[in-house]
């Protein structure tokens, strides 16, 4: 439930760059969350939905989220994995159920964990 | 807008796009430095103890006045919802604590934890310390987003809690330096497995080191000692 604390810090981030350009209205909020960052994407825009009404200036925004792919590095041979694995087209394996066997795709001998993936960021907002 | 070099371009005539690419925890990660910087003054290593509800994270801590006597000076930051029982508790063993209420919040962030520090060294009145710990708000998922300044971030498991945990809750164990799981005094009576909690635990976060204790027969807080006193030799 801090998605509610994380959205405060958004909109008052928000607020800063529009005021900083004079804008008359914020139409769009674009964010990119980890996917590691442990934030509940379905809590973080409920919250932007209900806190974005306390501002003239943010009431009419929408929200954007990119979600950028799981990145697992091996523990063997060190190379990373994303998204879906070469060499397995017929039935598509992703980095993640590598990760959950614990066998890296690339050498079969290391296991993957997870790199990065857990920062927030705001990324652009659209003004008028 | 420019996709190629993320410049600030004209949308359209009276709308416009402006680039940002700002941690959204930006404000709290500059805290956390200043909250480092400070602990480093202080000469102490700063401990963040992270876990669920009633892992025993205090215990640990009251284990730890007993055992430390004379050996090692600690301090302690509790932060919870509600209620000053915790630190209670701790100044009850002789150790100065300070309790933040975030009325309501599921973790801890920078500036509470500064407003923590003034008040500790109030508290502390001059005496020194080799260890201050910051006792999260028992919550295993929200706290891990917070950097609060601290040297070392602890994450804790009981025996009760199941060894899933790890997998469950990953985000906590990321950015962990050490796992400890607590009450191995009940391994007998629950269907948790140690080598599935530090496996998984270390499928995350190759580099995490691990502890097993129990806080009330004793077994294993040598081991949790000595993790303490290498931190401060090193410090």
């Amino acid at each position: 439930m801090h998605e509610l604390s994380l959205v405060q810090e958004l909109l008052g981030q928000v607020m800063a760059v529009a005021k900083e350009h004079n804008a008359k209205r914020v139409t769009r909020v674009s964010v990119e969350i980890g996917p590691f960052a442990g934030v509940v994407l379905d809590s973080f825009d409920f919250a932007f939905e209900a806190l974005k009404g306390e501002s003239v200036l943010l009431e009419g925004a929408s929200l954007h989220i990119e979600t950028p792919p799981a990145i697992y590095r091996c523990t063997h041979c060190g190379a990373t994995t994303q998204e879906s694995v070469e060499g397995f087209e017929e039935s598509p394996l992703s980095a993640r159920d590598f990760f959950q066997r614990g066998r890296c795709p690339k050498c079969n001998k290391g296991e993957l964990y997870p790199v990065g993936g857990d920062e927030i960021l705001l990324k652009q907002i659209e003004l008028e | 807008m420019c996709e190629t070099c993320g410049c600030q371009t004209q949308g359209s005539s009276d709308g416009k796009v402006v680039e940002v690419n700002r941690k959204l925890l930006e404000a709290n990660n500059l805290t956390a430095q200043e909250n480092r910087k400070h602990f480093d003054k202080m000469g102490v290593v700063a401990i963040n103890l992270i876990s669920s509800p009633g892992a025993g994270k205090t215990t640990l801590l009251e284990k730890t006045a007993e055992l430390a006597d004379g050996q090692l000076d600690f301090a302690v930051i509790e932060g919870d919802i509600e209620t000053q029982r915790d630190a209670e508790r701790i100044r009850a063993k002789g150790i100065p604590a300070v309790q933040i209420t975030t009325g309501g919040a599921c973790h801890l962030d920078a500036r509470l934890v500064h407003k923590g520090i003034h008040l500790l060294e109030g508290e502390m009145n001059k005496h020194g310390a080799d260890v201050i710990f910051i006792e999260n708000v028992g919550n295993l998922v929200c706290p891990a987003a917070f950097d609060l300044g601290e040297h070392k971030r602890v994450v804790m498991v009981s025996v009760p809690e199941g060894s899933d945990k790890p997998s469950k809750y990953p985000t906590a164990f990321m950015r962990a330096d050490l796992f400890i799981i607590t009450k191995i005094d009940l391994l007998p009576y629950f269907d948790f497995s140690v080598d599935e909690a530090i496996s998984s635990a270390k499928a995350i976060n190759p580099n995490l080191d691990t502890i097993t204790l129990s806080a009330v027969s004793g077994e294993g807080m040598d081991e949790w000692l000595s993790f303490l006193q290498g931190l401060v030799e090193t410090r």
